[in-house]
């Protein structure tokens, strides 16, 4: 966006970098906090009910591995994906923000309960053992744990539903003012909520069950324990998170579902959807295959049969995440901003009066467009709206898209690249005289394998110095 | 004052509901959170660099209280890594709606340098629990544990680096250049001393706790503890006398590292008075714990009037640090502010202009096959007559294909068939029958 300086990720890209710190906040916070409280609330409970020492201390080395998890990788990643999106989209993030500003604030409130309350529960389990009334008093801590980190996930997937279905949010666009209420309440986020409800506690589950195998070895029985009671809330969740997830897919505006299958694998293979069909069936029957024999034959199910419930699970869950965030595009939020920042309505003052013109952090000798800069211009060009998505040379290279390409055909291409050819790309923004900059650009790094500084700013365009 | 960058704001409103004081009140909110996150790193830093510290003692002089002091002390290590990472989350939320466009630029400018505040951040948190959770079954391998636990501190050290160069990059907007990179900003002197004033406010600050931390160690049954706790007594003093001291002198060389505009915004305000006021307190609380310098059974009525007194005083710095740094951005605040409302007015008006053009378009009756082309995106990349992205529709009716072979190669492109040209995406979204119509006027081209 043309209000910010630029940040280069070379290779992997944004989109790598930020999944990776996405995602591995997904798996642990919805796998450590959300339904690792609730099965281990469950869990400690039933280890009241029966006096069951193993049991309780079962949950307990459960509940360790999970507090390690949450609190070091899981909290961290969280503030993490604030702030890899600062950088990476911030004009998104900062429309976000002041839409959802009190949602996050309340969220920030139940954050510290959830943390302050999970830190109480783990450090005082072993202070009070069971049959003692501290270990009620405790089991409560947990409880209020659980409830508190349901709660946090409620409030951001409301901004997540928000992004792809924000519904009637908008009073006005000049200037924008926001109904807050609408935003909130907007039409996907109670199917995805219970959508993620129910699949972060056989998440967790599947967690449980692969740690209960390693913490069992020399007890079977509390292994048949442990995989009875995992297993029954895994297998029991599967249908629930599967009715939710079609009420949710059911939301998706029609262009979104129309890019599902292609979310679903990657673009070269969109003309096999059936590919995305064998990986989906391939990954669930990972999970269930584990998940069934180590339910019906905890005894003498492998560990490798847990881990590869384990690696199903991920993949789904992966799957499911990179789905959502493609079917989303072109926009960041729908029909309000693109993914690269630019705002929908603010595309024809930009074509008119340029791009450029407007980056406060583009040189001012690179601002307008002449045939000495031209090739910096549309690197800037590139800089500002491709490299949300693209790299140079690495993850979704834009040079492999333009081979066989030359200067004219780009200049044509990408005046259409919103179209139905590939409906997922936010327009090229910008004049005439920018797109030519552009290409001009793309052009150079098609034919050129190594970027070169002088060929770039020519001999009459000023080398900027501070 | 003349800034080279003047960067756009979120063209949405403050989410004040409309109410005119929300605006101080955010501001309180945030000096107030910010102090209660630094706190907590104050104490994350001083602590584990303490518990690190007393485990090598105790090794060195095989004092089995040193160890316990140690061991102790990895409590408050884990709590203040924990609330200060969700303390840390308060500000951020506000900072990011008082000064966004300062406080973002200055993040990504600042980048990949600043994502080292997470991973770096979960690699020493990883390792801090290493180190606790290992205190037992490595208690007859202390240097491989106090090897963890020294990586452990190292890592959380240098996380001020990246944290405190953003701040002062977003609080000094007269600075920015076109190219400011970290490396620039880390190694500037105002950058400089504030880190150094933080790392020894750091270790003053652990010094106050473990005069509480180490009151209610006395208390116990325990007579270890209640060593112990003499010992936290006894360090806490010291801690917060040394580097407090000192903290006099680079307290000046911060102020005065600014820029000239933001010191003569700081003085205009009269915040200069609550420098005197830190100072005068700051020197009250020195004073009270010299009296007792030797005496390890610090009074409870001592520790907490040290502590009331200190608390004073880092109110008074946090308030005096936030005018400073409103002072220094708020005439950017102000121009970045007018710069989107004029960008919002021209877009209104090309915005409806466009959609004037749009309505008030003459229809232009085309073939329904070339129709639907556009409809479909085809006309992306072909052309009827000329070669664009893909061969021109002229050149594909030579083939003579049929309607049906045109479906086919559609929903299956055949990249062979084209040497030369960018293999042709899959289309199978569109419609057989729409193909079949499109496939009549490629034909009809001849």
């Amino acid at each position: 966006m043309f209000d910010y300086p630029i940040f280069e990720m070379p290779l992997l890209g944004h989109r790598f970098l930020f999944a990776f710190d996405a995602i591995l906040h997904v798996f642990i916070s919805h796998g450590a906090a959300v339904g690792g409280s609730i099965i281990l609330m469950l869990s400690q409970w039933l280890a009241i009910r029966n006096n069951d020492r193993k049991l309780d201390e079962l949950s307990y080395k459960i509940l360790f591995t999970f507090f390690i998890l949450a609190t070091a990788v899981g909290a961290l990643t969280g503030i993490g994906i604030w702030i890899h999106i600062n950088i990476i989209n911030p004009a998104a993030i900062g429309a976000l923000l002041r839409v959802f500003f009190w949602k996050w604030f309340i969220e920030w409130i139940v954050f510290n309960v959830e943390m302050i309350f999970l830190l109480w529960w783990f450090l005082s389990w072993k202070s009070a053992p069971l049959g003692t009334p501290a270990k009620a008093k405790n089991f409560k801590l947990g409880m209020t744990y659980a409830i508190a980190s349901w709660f946090t996930m409620a409030i951001i997937t409301a901004i997540l539903g928000f992004m792809m279905t924000p519904g009637n949010w908008l009073k006005s666009y000049f200037p924008a003012e926001p109904d807050y209420l609408a935003a909130l309440f907007n039409p996907s986020w109670i199917p995805s909520l219970g959508f993620r409800t129910f699949w972060s506690i056989a998440w967790a589950s599947a967690m449980a069950m692969l740690l209960s195998w390693l913490f069992t070895r020399n007890d079977t029985e509390l292994r048949q324990k442990a995989m009875r009671l995992y297993g029954t809330v895994l297998l029991a969740c599967i249908p629930l998170f599967c009715l939710f997830g079609a009420w949710y897919y059911d939301q998706f505006p029609q262009a979104a579902k129309d890019l599902f299958w292609m979310g679903a694998i990657t673009r070269r293979l969109a003309a096999h959807p059936e590919y995305a069909t064998y990986l989906m069936v391939g990954l669930s029957s990972m999970v269930l295959a584990g998940a069934v024999s180590l339910y019906a034959k905890p005894k003498r199910t492998p560990l490798v049969m847990a881990v590869i419930m384990l690696f199903g699970s991920m993949g789904l869950i992966g799957e499911f995440e990179r789905v959502r965030e493609f079917v989303r595009k072109p926009y960041i939020i729908y029909d309000y901003m693109y993914a690269n920042g630019v705002r929908v309505a603010d595309v024809p003052y930009l074509n008119k009066d340029g791009y450029l013109k407007h980056a406060a952090f583009v040189p001012p000798e690179f601002r307008s467009v002449t045939p000495d800069n031209k090739l910096m211009a549309g690197k800037y060009l590139y800089q500002m709206q491709c490299r949300y998505c693209h790299t140079v040379n690495g993850i979704n290279a834009i040079r492999t898209r333009i081979q066989g390409m030359d200067e004219q055909s780009i200049f044509i291409r990408i005046g259409a690249l919103n179209s139905p050819a590939t409906p997922f790309m936010p327009p090229f923004t910008g004049t005439e005289e920018e797109r030519h900059a552009l290409a001009a650009y793309l052009d150079y790094i098609r034919v050129n394998k190594v970027e070169s500084e002088d060929d770039l700013v020519k001999s009459s365009a000023p080398v900027y110095a501070h | 004052m003349k800034f080279n960058i003047i960067p756009g704001d979120i063209p949405l409103p403050l989410p004040t509901g409309g109410l005119e004081f929300m605006e101080p009140v955010f501001h309180a909110l945030l000096v107030v959170s910010w102090v209660i996150h630094i706190l907590f790193i104050n104490v994350l830093l001083g602590a584990s660099f303490a518990s690190v510290y007393f485990n090598k003692r105790g090794v060195n002089e095989k004092n089995p209280v040193f160890d316990k002091v140690a061991y102790l002390l990895t409590t408050p290590v884990t709590i203040s890594e924990n609330m200060g990472a969700l303390w840390g989350v308060a500000p951020l939320l506000l900072v990011s709606i008082l000064i966004t466009p300062l406080f973002y630029s200055a993040s990504i400018m600042n980048s990949p340098h600043w994502l080292h505040i997470i991973y770096g951040n979960i690699v020493a948190f990883l390792l801090s629990y290493l180190y606790k959770y290992t205190w037992h079954t490595l208690h007859a391998r202390k240097s491989l544990h106090i090897l963890i636990g020294t990586i452990a501190v190292a890592m959380f050290f240098t996380l001020p680096l990246a944290f405190m160069s953003t701040v002062q990059l977003a609080m000094t907007p007269s600075t920015w250049t076109y190219h400011t990179h970290f490396w620039d900003i880390l190694l500037r002197s105002d950058t400089f001393f504030r880190l150094v004033h933080f790392y020894l406010a750091s270790f003053a600050v652990t010094g106050v706790f473990m005069l509480v931390y180490g009151m209610y160690k006395r208390r116990s049954d325990d007579p270890e503890i209640v060593e112990a706790g003499k010992v936290l007594t006894r360090t806490g003093k010291s801690w917060f006398l040394v580097p407090t001291v000192i903290n006099l002198f680079i307290g000046p060389l911060v102020l005065f590292s600014f820029p000239d505009y933001g010191i003569e915004a700081f003085f205009n305000h009269g915040f200069h008075w609550l420098i005197v006021l830190t100072v005068l307190v700051v020197v009250y609380a020195g004073y009270q714990l010299l009296k007792d310098f030797f005496n390890d059974d610090l009074p409870a009525s001592k520790v907490w009037s040290v502590v009331a007194v200190m608390f004073i005083a880092v109110v008074s710095m946090a308030t005096l640090r936030h005018g400073m740094r409103m002072g220094l951005i708020s005439p950017v605040l102000a121009a970045s502010k007018a710069k989107t409302e004029a960008f919002q007015k021209e877009s209104l008006l090309a915005f409806e202009a466009a959609q004037k053009a749009q309505s008030e378009a003459p229809v232009v009756t085309q073939p329904a096959g070339m129709a639907l082309a556009e409809k479909h995106g085809c006309l992306a990349c072909h052309n009827a007559e000329v070669k664009v992205v893909g061969p021109a529709y002229k050149d594909v009716a030579q083939k003579h294909y049929s309607a049906t072979q045109i479906v086919q190669l559609v929903h299956q492109p055949k990249p062979e068939n084209w040497p030369g040209y960018m293999p042709m995406p899959p289309m199978p979204q569109v419609p057989p029958a729409d193909i079949a119509q499109i496939a009549d006027w490629i034909n009809s081209l001849k």
